[in-house]
Order: structure tokens, then C-alpha cells, then sequence
């Protein structure tokens, strides 16, 4: 099996030059709608359709976060509504502010053991895969590959 | 007085490894201050030229007390590295930070002043920037609960460590050079440099108070937030924590009987510091040991031997003969050109660089001041001794002046920007500048009337 047999073909993405706050609403949607491959994170194409970033849940989670929280051992001194009022200040931040960037992604022929490769030593969730034009085609999580490979696991049984 | 000095001048033999080793010289330090390439790279590369062209043999660079790497100085700053990193994660820096900032009861200008304070202690037993680093995230932390700006509270801390750090003889690298170099002791430093840092921290804490007194107003009810923090919650190792207290003591009491007890500073803290690694119960120093600042160590290597080509071919000794007769031999003069061009050199470079070079022409004018003398009869001589407290409070206090004049304020203005509030080069000089120039003054009024008045 290959990274385009078992993907989920692209369905949203965002632009870089998108606010934070549209970015949010679009995650939301797409965690909504997509029961079955329930998405984490979007890709950032800019207008070239090219791959210019990701922006999952944990990215704005991260954004949100402040810096010296992860200097030092602090989380027994922060109060109720700290992360909610820090989160609503970046709702006006242009989604390339915060995109994870570069993206880790795997071309389409790739075989399943190289995806699982770059998951586990890069401690990613899910990736682009791109086309041999460059462009992306879809999208590959730990779920995805999970589901793909414990099939075979039951079926030899 | 001039003839002497034109005697010793023809000394100097400007053949052609004179010539190189000024070249490296210049060319090391000027790519140093371009910051083109990572100074401890060039000061390796620099070093080892000085070495393959034969103007300093290996033996000079690894053995020579004169002329090679001062074994004493990597050994302080690399066993107080390992002390700190043991006890960096108990959460003794965060509980500190979070009881001072409950003891100013979440007043801002009162925090700014305790924390300060609290800096400048601290940072007179630790490097500057760990001590930065340690204190910094919790004085975010509590800006974001007060709803503060950041930047007056990251500018004062970054000043108030390199004040702190001028007061002892371990607080700052240009002290432990100097200590090193002019067979100073932990005393010696405590009686001349700590009483006029404590009149500086006193006039620094007056100063930002009328600098951003004003713009600093906390809404009553967020001082509940900081009132609510419970400091003992930060304290994650409390038997780990002990013992590293007792090792700091230990240490400690250490340096302070180290001149009585014909023990190099050196010695004192890597007593320390393998004590810590025998109690702590750690079980492989691998991470403790791989956490000291490498990079910065090996900088002071390779400068050592780069400093030593310049003293070996006589560059240096050149330099001396120089500065004796642009103040004339006037001794007062030179000390106080010392301490205003320190600090105003080390405002623009960095100051370790500037004291590796400042030590040997400090010992070489005293050679030609009193070429009788010898060891520590010369290095001593009432009349130098100024002249090393000069160069420390300059070399120290200098790094004030600007955003890159010292590390920890490298370090603050970084954080800054990470907070969303960038500190322009100018914004940061606009207060460090007549910070700097402030604590110069002060200082120099104190040589001025305990050496050369009384």
C-alpha cells in the first residue's frame, strides 16, 4: 500500500493571509463535518497552490501559549481565564504568523513504512501528500495508517 | 619617566611574528564584533592559527600560566555551571520570584524594585544570564497578571544582574579573569567592589523608579491574582533543594576563606560542584555535565591563546607603553581612562574579549611603572590596585549601555521581541545609557576619594 491509497483527499485548506479567527471557524466546521476522518489540522496553500505551512489545532493552542510558560515550571500559578483571554489576542494574527512551517510531508508513492517513518521520528499526527507536481492531494494521519494496517493484522487472523 | 618607556619600547622586536600575531589579533576580534560568524569559532580558529605558525608553541596555549589558557577561570565558571544546573530544576529561582513579588503585595513599582534587588543578589553568586533566565519567565508570568508591560521589567533585570554581578569575584567573568590574572582574592573584591555596588543598586532602584514609576498602574483586582499564587507550590525537589543550599554554603564559605586557605577559587567550586554530583543522588552526570555552556568556554580558550600571541611577540607590552605615555604615567589619569573607555568599549563589545586583552596591559604597565618588582609584590602595588577595580567596574557596568553591551541583555531583549514587544536598540540604550553612565560616575567618584583622596 502506498500514502495515496489510504489518504483522504484534500477538502479545505487555508491561505496564508487568512486571520487566525477565519482559520478557527474553518477548523471547527471541518472537525464537524468529517466525522469518520476527523481532521486536526488544515494545509496553507498560498495562491500559486503551493504548500506554505499547517495549521492544526495544537498550533493555535501553541500560539496561545505563552513562551516563559515552557522556561520554567509555572502552570501551579496561573488563574482562571488566563488561556481564553490569551487565545482571543490572536484571533486577529494572520494565519502565516502562526502555521507550523516548514511542512513535513510525503509524496503520494511512497510506500507506508516511510509515512510512519517520518510520524514517529518527527512526533507528528498527520501530513500533506503531495503530488509529483508538488501540489497537495491529501492528507495522511496515524488513524489513517492505523486503520490501513491493522485491517491486514485481522484479516491474516 | 618617558625615557624608561622609550627603553623598554625598543624592546619590542616588530619582526614578522609580531606582524602576524597583530594580524590574527585584529582580524579575530574585528570578525568577533561583525558577529558574521559565531565568536567561538573564529576565537578557536584564531587560536589554533597562533599555534600552527609557531607564535605560540602548544605547550604556551595548554600550559603557560602566562601565555596560555587560565585553567582557573574554565574551572570556576564550568563547576558553578554544573552547580547551577543541579539545582535549576528544585524551583528554588520561581519561588524566590513569586514571595517577592507577594512581598511588594503586586505593586508594580515595588516588584520592579524587590526583583531588582533580588537580581543583582543572585547574580552576584551566578552568572549573569542563568540568573536572567531563571527569574525572567516568573517576572512574565506576573507582568501577564498584572497586565503590565513587560519591557521596563526585562530592561531592569537584565541592568540590575550586570550591577549585581560587578560586586563579587565570581558574580561576572571579567571579575574571575581579573581575580585570576592579578592574584586577587574573594575578599579582596568584597571590600573594594561590593560597598560601591551597593551605593550604585541604591541610586539604579531610585533611578527606575522615576523612569517608569508613572507608566506603571495595576488595576486592585488583578493584584488578587499574584496575591493568590501560592510560592511554596514552585519548591518541586525540596530534598534535592536542601542539599544544593548546604553545597551553596559550603561553597561559599568556601571563597571566602579560599585566600586564608592557599586554595584557588577554582579548587573551591569544583569542590563544590562534585560534592553536589556525590549528594544529589544523581545517576549519570552525562546531562548535568553536557548543560554547561561549551560554547561560551571554549570562547575563553580560544581567546586565552589568542591573547597569548599578542602578549608572547609583544603587542601587548607595545599597547601599555602607549597608554603610560598618552596619560604621562599619571596613575590617577590612567585609572580613570581605564574605567571610562572599559565602559564604553564594553557598551559596544563584549567585555570578555576587552578584559583578556585589558589584563596583560594592565601587568605590563605595571612592569614598566616598577621594573624591579615582581609577582605578587608588582600585581599588588598600592598604586595598580586602582587600576584593577577600574577595570572591573567599567568592564562590568559598561555592558549596560546597550542592547548587545552584555548577555543578559541580549538574552531580555530576545525574550521581548518573543512577547510581542520588540526593544529597539535605541529604546534599550534610551534607559541603559544614563543607567550606565549613572553607576560610571558613582564609581568613579569612589576611586576618585578612596584611593587617591583618603
Amino acid at each position: 500500500m502506498k500514502a495515496k491509497d489510504i489518504m483522504v483527499p484534500i477538502q479545505d485548506y487555508l491561505s496564508p493571509d487568512a486571520t487566525v479567527k477565519k482559520a478557527v471557524n474553518l477548523l471547527r466546521t471541518a472537525v464537524q463535518k468529517e466525522q469518520k476522518n476527523r481532521v486536526m489540522g488544515l494545509p496553507v496553500i498560498d495562491d500559486d497552490r503551493k504548500l506554505v505551512g499547517m495549521l492544526s489545532m495544537t498550533d493555535i493552542l501553541k500560539a496561545a501559549y505563552p513562551a516563559y510558560m515552557k522556561m520554567a515550571d509555572l502552570s501551579e500559578f496561573t488563574w482562571d481565564g488566563m488561556l481564553e483571554s490569551l487565545a482571543r489576542q490572536e484571533g486577529n494574527k494572520k494565519v502565516k504568523e502562526i502555521m507550523t512551517s516548514p511542512v513535513i510531508t510525503v509524496q503520494e508513492n511512497n510506500p507506508l513504512m516511510e509515512c510512519v517513518d517520518l510520524l514517529l521520528k518527527k512526533h507528528i499526527r498527520q501530513m500533506p501528500v503531495l503530488n509529483k507536481a508538488g501540489n497537495v492531494v491529501g492528507m495522511l494521519s496515524t488513524r489513517d495508517i492505523f486503520c490501513a494496517v491493522t485491517q491486514s493484522m485481522i484479516e491474516n487472523k | 619617566m618617558t625615557q624608561g618607556v622609550t627603553e623598554a619600547a625598543k624592546q619590542i622586536v616588530m619582526g614578522p611574528a609580531f606582524w602576524i600575531a597583530t594580524a590574527i589579533f585584529i582580524f579575530a576580534y574585528a570578525l568577533i564584533v561583525s558577529e558574521k560568524i559565531h565568536k567561538t569559532i573564529i576565537a578557536l580558529f584564531g587560536a589554533v592559527v597562533m599555534i600552527v605558525l609557531g607564535i605560540v608553541t602548544q605547550e604556551d596555549a595548554f600550559n603557560s600560566l602566562e601565555l596560555g589558557v587560565d585553567w582557573n577561570v574554565i574551572f570556576l565558571l564550568i563547576s558553578m555551571m554544573v552547580i547551577i544546573n543541579i539545582m535549576k530544576p528544585t524551583g528554588a529561582f520561581e519561588y524566590l520570584a513569586i514571595k517577592s513579588a507577594k512581598i511588594a503585595k503586586g505593586r508594580p513599582v515595588m516588584i520592579l524594585a524587590i526583583f531588582s534587588v533580588v537580581t543583582a543578589f543572585v547574580s552576584a553568586f551566578l552568572d549573569n544570564v542563568t540568573t536572567v533566565l531563571l527569574i525572567a519567565p516568573v517576572t512574565l508570568l506576573i507582568c501577564q497578571a498584572l497586565e503590565l508591560d513587560v519591557v521596563p521589567f526585562l530592561i531592569t533585570e537584565a541592568l540590575a544582574s550586570n550591577i549585581g554581578g560587578t560586586a563579587t569575584l565570581i558574580g561576572d567573568p571579567p571579575n574571575i579573569m581579573i581575580a585570576s590574572k592579578a592574584q586577587l582574592d574573594f575578599m579582596a573584591f568584597i571590600y573594594h567592589l561590593t560597598p560601591v555596588i551597593l551605593v550604585v543598586l541604591i541610586a539604579y532602584i531610585v533611578s527606575i523608579k522615576f523612569m517608569f514609576g508613572k507608566q506603571l498602574v495595576v488595576k486592585e483586582e488583578l493584584r488578587q491574582r499574584v496575591m493568590a499564587m501560592n510560592e511554596s507550590e514552585a519548591i518541586k525537589d525540596p530534598v534535592l533543594l536542601k542539599k544544593c543550599l548546604i553545597v551553596l554554603a559550603i561553597t561559599i564559605t568556601g571563597f571566602v576563606l579560599h585566600g586564608l586557605l592557599h586554595l584557588e577559587p577554582a579548587t573551591v567550586a569544583l569542590f563544590g560542584a562534585a560534592l553536589l554530583l556525590l549528594i544529589s543522588g544523581i545517576k549519570d552526570p552525562q546531562h548535568i555535565l553536557a548543560e554547561a555552556e561549551w560554547s561560551s568556554l571554549f570562547f575563553f580558550i580560544g581567546l586565552f591563546i589568542i591573547i597569548g600571541g599578542v602578549v608572547k611577540v609583544g603587542l601587548i607590552k607595545w599597547m601599555a607603553i602607549e597608554v603610560l605615555e598618552l596619560t604621562k604615567g599619571n596613575l590617577f589619569g590612567t585609572s580613570m581612562v581605564v574605567l571610562w573607555f572599559s565602559a564604553f568599549a564594553s557598551a559596544f563589545i563584549d567585555n570578555i574579549p576587552y578584559v583578556a586583552t585589558m589584563n596583560p596591559l594592565i601587568i605590563d604597565m605595571a612592569k614598566n611603572l616598577w621594573p624591579n618588582l615582581s609577582g605578587v609584590q608588582l600585581l599588588h602595588h598600592p598604586d595598580l590596585m586602582p587600576m584593577w577595580w577600574s577595570l572591573s567596574l567599567g568592564a562590568c557596568l559598561g555592558g549596560n549601555g546597550t542592547a548587545i553591551g552584555a548577555s543578559a541583555n541580549v538574552i531580555v531583549v530576545g525574550m521581548a521581541a518573543k512577547m510581542g514587544r520588540p526593544i529597539s536598540f535605541k529604546k534599550f540604550m534610551l534607559y541603559g545609557m544614563p543607567l550606565m553612565i549613572e553607576s560610571v560616575l558613582i564609581s568613579m567618584i569612589y576611586i576618585w576619594l578612596r584611593y587617591y583622596v583618603f
